[in-house]
């Protein structure tokens, strides 16, 4: 399964925009269109959900934020081109990040935010200039390498971590100093992180720092002949992906009062990854909504319909659609057209 | 008199134990036009990738103004104001032009406006927003020069800018050269020596890695040396003994061929008399991207041993054609492509192999990792089940191309232009093909090579190879085709045998131009 979700996400990176991104002129002013109500539903359903559904789906909806961020954060990477299997060690940076601050009395949740992603950060910035010295499947094998290592100091720094039994925090509080323990209430909180994240995440992408990282991602040799300089570029996007799951560490505590290794393992770690690279094989390019749709996705085929343990099945059957949802979407397309023209 | 932007001092460069710079030394003035000419293999490429940083010289010294840069890698040189294009357009090919040249421009004041501006300067106005990949690969080489030029660099560095362009396009192009302003210096590398000649202040002759004369394109062209390595017709004298037998045009003599090869011509010379259905025979073939049509209606056939060359401007469907053919595009479902009778099923490349199909695609597309020989053996594993007579060897590929003989060895990258297209096409040879496709084989090669190599295709057609040939240098087309055809607005506008004569030069003249592409001064 990681070598094919593996060999579709670098791929899905260097893919055309063509096809799918070059409508005609109405479908496209259509999709504009559509594409609003789509979204605002999308929002309005996200958020009436606790009252729409019980704690047990509320609770799982949360574990898909934190799995949402993850996702979003391999996603940036493969937009820089590079394909990342590492981004859980930045959540667990994050994730212990905020256990040490709510073990030393400071539970407020946007400063846990805050703090967990300053030390992703700090934690891409000494790591990018070794990881940046390979492209392809030499650095996929590499942050493969990350998540292992991110894992293994989890399970033996037990000082700060406490090992594989991991550690209990109090829940956060928000401003007024009153503490999130309801499940709606931490579902509610988790989610408008995401929007926040997701509208940043927006901006970047349409910034001209990640048309930088689309040109890095199209032809490296192009840009450097311009002058650009590839690791401080593609660094930045490496250190912008550990922010974003920094914040998915600092939510995974949020959520549920408790962290261990298991929360960065390479199961977590392929969901990510195989969210991002399903995401990227749907649009032919990698983008966030297709990461999103194949979070949901994977969260539901998963954890829903495989909770009595016929889960990783399931996913494994979702990861094997990768080679043939792109042509089965143009296919769609080419059908859908020849009909309107029929 | 300008001051001197750049100094190259005693530069050489190797590879391995294979020296191909020997120590050179150059001088620009800031706002001059500088050309370098030569053979392939003679180092040009290597003296401008020297020059903009991409290969570090382990001897001499590099100044740019007062400071040495020997030492920096092309992206700090770049930032100190040297631009380059390369062989093969490198441009991002998943950005839109308009996204490609914005790269480009670091500063956002007039942004927007520059970044049409340098569109339009080069004749991509209309395509802003078309993906790079998507454009024609003459487009994607003029997109190449705006995003180059809308850096505004001090230094221009020039890596065959005229290649794979049609013959208006490159006026175009020595027009928009002329345009530059006189702050930039410009090092232009070209085979097309018109327009190096009519752009050029001095020129610098290189051959096999040695500087033979640098001087004015009046001295260039009376210089006697300059005469013997690179500008006359290809004769005896001329060329090293091991490649004499190249320039004899085609089946005409067999004299003086190794004894191996003329078995194979005269063993297929007998079967070719037998009646055969034409090798290619492609009815009705329509193809189209993304619903916009490229080609209509093309009907054409190849017989054994024939050459037909396919002209056309760029963009006018050539190398779609060649690609149908081969199985690399999906044509409309009633298109018909028949080898020797076989009908293929359509967009299936194996399927086009297996009944002897080979593609020589343009820019080469050669393995980065693999040697020349394995390459070689790579292609020789299907020959088992080809046609006996059709069969090559790798021994009969390397006299027909005996170039490639010492390079066995090499990687592409170690190569040079003509090499590569030598090793491109051996490779094709030795799957043993019936119909030898070959896109644009003579782009960016000197010359001299290109008439080595127009004999090569005289000579593979002599052994019964069916050969269909897309050209833009329409010298090297005349000269091997038996049939010509002229691509324009998606069908074949008309087709000859008469190559030669005056109401065919003046039609072609018609539709493309007027031929000046690969004409030797």
């Amino acid at each position: 399964m990681t070598t094919t979700t593996a060999a579709t996400a670098s791929d899905a990176a260097r893919e055309d925009h063509t096809p799918a991104s070059a409508p005609s002129g109405r479908r496209r002013l259509a999709w504009r269109v559509g594409r609003w109500p789509a979204a605002t539903g999308v929002v309005l359903g996200a958020a009436a959900l606790p009252a729409l559904a019980g704690p047990y789906v509320v609770g799982l909806a949360s574990s898909a934020v934190v799995l949402a961020l993850l996702a979003m954060s391999t996603q940036l990477l493969a937009v820089a081109g590079l394909p990342s299997f590492g981004q859980t060690a930045f959540l667990g940076v994050g994730a212990y990040t905020a256990v040490v601050l709510a073990a030393s009395g400071i539970t407020d949740g946007p400063v846990q935010l805050a703090a967990s992603a300053a030390t992703s950060a700090v934690a891409a910035v000494v790591t990018a200039p070794f990881v940046l010295r390979t492209r392809g499947v030499s650095f996929l094998m590499v942050t493969v390498m990350i998540q292992g290592l991110g894992y293994a100091i989890a399970v033996h720094w037990t000082g700060v971590t406490g090992g594989s039994d991991g550690r209990h925090t109090p829940p956060v509080t928000l401003g007024n100093g009153h503490p999130l323990t309801s499940t709606p209430g931490v579902y509610w909180y988790a989610i408008t992180v995401l929007a926040v994240a997701a509208a940043a995440t927006a901006v970047l992408l349409r910034s001209r720092l990640a048309l930088i990282w689309r040109g890095h991602a199209g032809h490296e040799p192009r840009m450097t002949a311009l002058g650009y300089r590839p690791t401080v570029n593609l660094g930045a996007a490496y250190v912008a992906a550990a922010v974003l799951a920094g914040i998915g560490g600092a939510l995974t505590v949020a959520i549920n009062t408790f962290v261990s290794p298991a929360d960065l393992s390479f199961d977590v770690a392929a969901a990510a990854f195989a969210a991002a690279a399903l995401g990227a094989a749907l649009f032919g390019i990698p983008t966030m909504t297709g990461a999103m749709a194949a979070t949901v996705a994977i969260v539901v085929v998963r954890d829903y319909f495989g909770s009595n343990g016929t889960g990783p099945l399931y996913f494994a059957l979702l990861c094997l659609t990768v080679p043939y949802l792109r042509p089965a979407a143009t296919g769609l397309r080419t059908w859908y057209t020849r009909r309107r023209q029929a | 008199m300008n001051a001197q932007l750049l100094h190259v001092d005693g530069v050489s460069y190797g590879y391995g134990a294979a020296i191909v710079l020997h120590p050179v030394s150059l001088h620009i003035a800031a706002g001059s036009r500088h050309a370098v000419i030569g053979p392939n293999g003679a180092g040009k490429s290597t003296l401008l990738n020297v020059i903009a940083g991409n290969l570090i010289p382990p001897a001499g010294d590099i100044r740019l103004g007062q400071r040495p840069v020997t030492r920096l890698r092309e992206g700090a040189r770049a930032r100190l104001g040297i631009g380059r294009t390369f062989q093969h357009p490198a441009v991002v090919e998943q950005l839109t032009a308009a996204e490609n040249v914005t790269l480009a421009i670091r500063h956002r004041r007039m942004r927007r406006q520059k970044v049409r501006a340098a569109l339009e300067q080069v004749g991509l106005g209309d395509y802003a927003g078309t993906p790079a990949g998507q454009l024609p690969y003459g487009q994607r080489r003029l997109l190449e020069l705006a995003v180059v030029f809308a850096a505004q660099p001090q230094l221009l560095l020039l890596d065959e800018p005229s290649a794979g362009l049609d013959p208006s396009e490159i006026t175009h192009v020595g027009t928009i050269i002329r345009q530059l302003p006189d702050t930039a210096a410009v090092i232009m590398v070209d085979h097309h020596l018109p327009l190096l000649f009519d752009l050029a202040t001095t020129i610098t002759v290189l051959a096999a890695g040695q500087h033979v004369f640098s001087g004015t394109a009046d001295e260039v062209r009376e210089h006697p040396v300059v005469q013997a390595v690179y500008l006359s017709p290809a004769t005896p004298d001329t060329i090293p003994t091991n490649q004499a037998d190249q320039q004899e045009p085609g089946g005409a003599a067999t004299a003086g061929k190794p004894s191996r090869l003329r078995r194979t011509l005269t063993a297929t010379a007998d079967t070719a008399a037998v009646q055969e259905p034409a090798v290619l025979q492609v009815d009705s073939l329509h193809a189209a991207y993304h619903g916009a049509t490229v080609l209509d209606d093309i009907t054409l056939s190849v017989d054994a041993g024939n050459v037909q060359a396919i002209l056309g401007r760029n963009g006018a469907g050539k190398s779609t054609l060649l690609n149908t053919i081969a199985g690399l595009h999906r044509p409309h479902r009633h298109t018909r492509i028949r080898v020797a009778g076989v009908e293929l099923r359509p967009a299936q490349p194996a399927d086009a192999g297996r009944h002897g199909i080979a593609l020589v695609p343009q820019g080469r597309r050669l393995f980065a990792s693999l040697t020349i020989r394995e390459h070689l053996a790579l292609a020789t594993r299907h020959t088992r089940r080809q046609r006996q007579d059709a069969r090559w060897s790798i021994d009969d590929v390397l006299d027909l191309l005996p170039a490639l003989r010492d390079k066995l060895r090499r990687y592409p990258a170690q190569m040079s232009g003509g090499e590569q297209q030598m090793a491109a096409i051996a490779r094709a040879l030795l799957t043993g093909p019936r119909l030898l496709l070959l896109d644009e084989p003579t782009e960016g090669l000197a010359p001299q090579v290109v008439d080595q190599l127009t004999a090569t295709i005289t000579r593979i057609a002599g052994t019964g190879v069916a050969v269909l040939l897309a050209e833009q240098n329409q010298r090297a087309a005349l000269a091997t085709a038996d049939r010509i055809s002229v691509l324009d607005a998606a069908r074949i506008a008309f087709s000859t045998t008469d190559i030669n004569g005056p109401a065919t030069h003046a039609r072609l003249a018609g539709y493309l131009g007027v031929s000046t592409a690969g004409a030797a001064a």
